[in-house]
């Protein structure tokens, strides 16, 4: 009661401040002029009296000081002082506080950004209903740790242990769809779960329903249930969603629901899940893409949740897991020898949900990559506020004189720091406001770029408060050092001017390693600039080995406009026609999706040389009649494929010279065959044998060298053509518009999903190490400029310090030159030691990223790694590049001491 | 002026309390009724009862309104509150046990 008393009170009395000043004025001269009267009436003169009653009232301006304090305001009003003061001050060096906020603000903005990316995927945790009572089961591979569950009929197992668990819930790894909206064809995310998913997790879809038992069963009308984000984000969270109907695929679907406000995706790394079908509709809509619709049971990558029953212990579902595993090993031997992808090994694994963030064996890789990221970011800051406390101190120097006379004229030391320590909170709140407005804009922009998967990053509450506690941190911590060092002076000294204590001879003072190491650092990521752009100019050398010139493709999908099979296989004949009709096309063939998108497989090659009955991975390509000719792909042997090559007629395969030689023993492999791993009746055929092209994938393995590769005709493989692909002898890209055209003529409704020049596409193929490549420039440039500040407000800070030896010994006739290289001399020695350990790291990172032998284990799976070349010629221009920057950022404050005139310095006015 | 004291520090609280308990009183008023009443003997310096009064009002003890003055001008009249009753009491017996304290240590010497 009390408390609240006072704090009303204190309240009132700042907001009402002004009224209480004037309220304490009134009170005051109310009393004098009673006193006077007072004093008056005894006789004396009322000049005397108003004298006499100020006499005995004491000071006014005390009293008043004293009554303000008394109401506990004075702290605040003194805040409220000095962030005026500072603001002016502040407003006045504008110079230095545009450099100081923009400093922090690009650090803060960058750690900002970053750390709302790893909050997106690490930090914020969904949450189940009874979160302990669920665990994670995982089939194990060949070393016996956990990987995924790999077959429906292997979930189907699992939950038929209904007295351990009360209920078990499968579903796919994210996978990419395609769905149409508003005419244009759409990239998007599914799930494909079982009908319990929302039950096991305990949780309760936000609008309409789930997808029940039935609605699980091959052959059943496909429904999806929308993901709660893409509900609100694509939707515009219309309610009336449900019931509608939307090409996925092509094939229809019904919407039936939309998903938990909460639940983002069963793999929690920040990508949010747009739909969820049912696992049965894997074969229907992804299929095409993949061996699956031969597949006896589904196989496909699952992660399996399951509750346990009240009272059962982890423990005991790990045995009755372990059980099962030993049974699945001899139901299923063929699982276990599989060299593929998904490789089996003995044993189960069961986890309890709590324990695993995304993955058991992609939890610690995760953590570690997201710490070294939010480490080298951190680095960037400390770089920042190491250099804004220099630039402090340089101030502080300057402003010597200044705290002298404020202290001589009475101010205690405290009120000083005080001052200074509000001044940096104000330039790193500032810092702090920019870099949220950057890191929000940089989100912004990442945001629009039409990935086909979406981070879900935005400023929540944890961003803002890291990004507020981050420069709260800056500010006092590199405020404070600065702020007690510059009011520690010895005040007659400094007020004589003999204050400046004599040159700090020390060399190994902490600013100096602080610039050698942001020197350094900038060194390294220049660096690894260099190596992305070695890498990209690497893959634009290779020879590519097919037609780019004048070759366009259009990519459409029949299923989107509602096509049957055969209707479909009409059009597409028009569409090829009408497409070799527009003038200067050489030739033009059907295809289904992209050229030169490949497919991994199994095969087993017919015994002849090849290993009898060994399974080799190889690389699919598709392709159809027409096709080697359109890209001028040079047949060596046999022939290519052609009208013959039907649905009911033998298989057969077109092969690269590459697998011809390896696995056939010679290039002239006609005749030879070869099956798909996963069907014994899929006896092929090599037809013809065509020589090699030099990038086969460039879908992701771009550096890759091709490895062995066949192609298929789509007119085997039972799947409908949706790509035109055409050479023109005039310009490519005014091609794709004509080819729109014929597309339009022959269906307005069809979209036009990909319309793309060869060019077009290879250049896509080059832009991950090319936004990697200007990422690194971009931190590299940062880096260099942070450097130069930092280097400019060290020499700053010394010719600062020593404008009285440079006053005398340019007055003994020291010329302006040798002051110059006297200074320059210290600053060479800190670049060249930096830039020195800099290369040291950057070749030191080469020989890492070359001792790999073009792969990382990433802890799922391995990612090429690009091998560089050691370029001479690069390290040094980095050198050059460094010394450069360096020397043109000392060079400023070093001109400025030559100006200085010698009486001026003397004087150090 | 020798035969006058100067309030002893914290009692100042006590006199304030005390003189205004008995009806609402503005600043110089207050000023004049200590001295009157003390005789003369007790010297308020009359600027150091405004920090007090604010004080005093900030904790509550006190609460002060705006009124007309015996010579009708706007003046700040100071009224004791409920708290400040209770403070009065505590207060006045702090007094009594310390003066009777230093009287019998006065008169055992």
């Amino acid at each position: 009661m009390r408390a609240w008393h006072i704090l009303r009170s204190r309240l009132t009395s700042i907001v009402f401040r002004d009224r209480r000043e004037s309220d304490l004025s009134e009170e005051l001269r109310l009393h004098l002029e009673r006193e006077t009267e007072r004093l008056q009436a005894t006789g004396l003169s009322r000049e005397e009296a108003r004298l006499q009653a100020l006499r005995l009232f004491g000071g006014v301006e005390q009293i008043k000081e004293a009554a303000r304090d008394a109401r506990g305001t004075g702290a605040w009003d003194a805040l409220v002082r000095d962030t005026r003061h500072g603001l002016r001050r502040l407003l006045r060096d504008w110079r230095f506080t545009t450099a100081a906020v923009l400093i922090l603000g690009i650090a803060i903005g960058a750690n900002t950004a970053i750390f709302s990316v790893v909050n997106a995927v690490l930090f914020r945790k969904q949450t189940f209903a009874d979160a302990n009572r669920l665990v994670n089961i995982y089939q194990n591979d060949r070393s016996g740790k956990p990987m995924v569950v790999i077959s429906y009929a292997a979930y189907m197992e699992m939950a038929e242990y209904t007295d351990i668990f009360s209920g078990t819930m499968a579903s796919s790894i994210p996978n990419p769809v395609r769905y149409l909206a508003e005419g244009a064809v759409r990239n998007a995310v599914a799930e494909f779960s079982s009908a319990n998913y929302l039950n096991v997790l305990g949780l309760q879809p936000s609008l309409g329903r789930w997808f029940d038992a039935t609605e699980e069963r091959r052959g059943a009308p496909l429904v999806a249930v929308l993901g709660h984000q893409a509900w609100t984000r694509l939707f515009h969270a219309d309610p009336s969603i449900v019931g509608r109907v939307i090409r996925m695929e092509g094939l229809p679907v019904t919407i039936i629901g939309v998903g938990p406000a909460n639940l983002r995706g069963t793999l929690d790394v920040g990508l949010g899940t747009d739909f969820w079908l049912p696992i049965t509709a894997v074969p229907e809509l992804i299929s095409p893409m993949g061996a699956l619709r031969d597949a006896p049971t589904i196989l496909a990558p699952l992660f399996v949740k399951a509750r346990l029953r009240d009272g059962v212990t982890v423990a005991q579902a790990r045995a009755a897991m372990d059980v099962l595993a030993r049974r699945l090993a001899d139901e299923y031997p063929d699982a276990f020898r599989n060299s593929g992808e998904f490789a089996l090994g003995p044993g189960i694994t069961v986890i309890p949900s709590t324990d695993v963030r995304v993955h058991p064996q992609a939890d610690v890789p995760f953590m570690a990559l997201a710490s070294i990221v939010l480490f080298i970011v951190g680095l960037v800051l400390a770089i920042a506020c190491s250099n804004l406390a220099t630039l402090l101190l340089v101030r502080g120097a300057a402003r010597a004189k200044e705290v002298s006379v404020r202290l001589a004229m009475g101010a205690t030391r405290r009120q000083l720091v005080r001052h200074l320590l509000i001044e940096s909170l104000l330039l790193s709140l500032a810092g702090g406001i920019v870099g949220c407005v950057l890191a929000w804009w940089g989100m912004r922009a990442l945001q629009t770029i039409d990935l086909p998967f979406r981070v879900d990053m935005h400023v929540d509450y944890r961003v803002l408060a890291f990004a507020i506690v981050l420069s709260l941190i800056t500010g006092v911590v590199f405020g404070l050092a600065p702020a007690i060092k510059a009011t520690r002076v010895d005040l007659l000294q400094t007020l004589r001017d003999e204050g400046l204590q004599p040159i700090d001879h020390r060399r190994l003072t902490l600013k100096n390693a602080l610039i050698v190491v942001q020197v350094a650092i900038s060194v390294l990521l220049l660096g690894g600039t260099s190596i992305f752009l070695q890498a990209t100019a690497a893959t634009r050398a290779l020879r590519v080995g097919y037609a780019v010139d004048g070759v366009a493709m259009l990519e459409t999908d029949w299923r989107f406009a509602g096509y049957s099979e055969s209707a479909a296989k009409t059009a597409q004949d028009d569409l090829l026609r009408r497409i070799e009709a527009i003038p200067g096309v050489e030739s033009a063939a059907l295809l289904r999706g992209l050229p030169m998108v490949s497919t991994g497989m199994s095969i087993v090659v017919d015994s002849a040389t090849g290993q009898p009955g060994s399974e080799v991975e190889f690389h699919m390509l598709e392709a159809g009649p027409g096709f080697f000719d359109t890209l001028r792909i040079p047949l060596l042997y046999g022939r290519v494929f052609d009208a013959r090559d039907r649905a009911d007629s033998p298989r057969v395969a077109v092969i690269t010279e590459t697998m011809a030689r390896k696995y056939f023993g010679a290039v002239d492999a006609v005749g030879r065959r070869f099956r798909l791993k996963a069907d014994p009746n899929s006896w092929t055929e090599v037809i013809g044998i065509v020589r090699d092209t030099g990038t086969g994938d460039f879908e992701d393995d771009v550096l890759a060298p091709i490895g062995p590769t066949y192609y298929r005709s789509y007119t085997q493989s039972g799947a409908q053509a949706t790509t035109v692909l055409a050479r023109t002898s005039r310009d490519a890209a005014s091609l794709i518009a004509a080819m729109q055209r014929e597309l339009r003529a022959v269906d307005i409704t069809l979209p036009a999903i990909t319309a793309k020049t060869m060019a077009q596409r290879l250049e896509e193929s080059q832009t991950a190490p090319a936004v990697v490549a200007t990422l690194f420039a971009i931190l590299a440039g940062l880096g260099l400029v942070l450097a130069s500040i930092g280097l400019y407000a060290v020499v700053a800070f010394a010719v600062a310090r020593r404008s009285r030896e440079i006053g005398i010994r340019m007055a003994l006739g020291a010329r302006s030159q040798q002051v110059v290289s006297s200074i320059a001399r210290g600053v060479a020695a800190l670049i060249a030691v930096g830039t020195g350990i800099g290369l040291f790291f950057t070749v030191l990172l080469m020989l890492v990223m070359r001792a790999g032998g073009g792969s990382a284990d990433v802890g799922i799976g391995h990612m090429s790694v690009y091998r560089p070349s050691i370029d001479p010629l690069a390290l040094l221009g980095i050198a050059a590049v460094t010394a450069l920057v360096g020397v043109a950022a000392a060079f400023v404050p070093a001109r400025r001491a030559t100006r200085l005139h010698p009486l001026v310095a003397l004087r150090h006015e | 002026m020798s035969d006058q004291t100067d309030v002893l520090q914290g009692t100042l609280d006590l006199l304030i309390l005390r003189t205004i308990a008995l009806e609402p009183m503005h600043g110089w008023a207050i000023a004049q009724r200590i001295n009157q009443i003390s005789d003369e003997l007790l010297r308020v310096q009359q600027g150091s009862l405004y920090p007090a009064l604010h004080r005093l009002e900030h904790q509550g003890w006190i609460t002060a309104e705006w009124g007309a003055s015996e010579n009708n001008r706007r003046a700040r009249f100071y009224a004791v509150t409920k708290a400040g009753r209770k403070q009065l009491a505590t207060e006045v017996e702090k007094w009594e046990r310390l003066s009777a304290g230093v009287n019998l240590l006065l008169q055992r010497t």
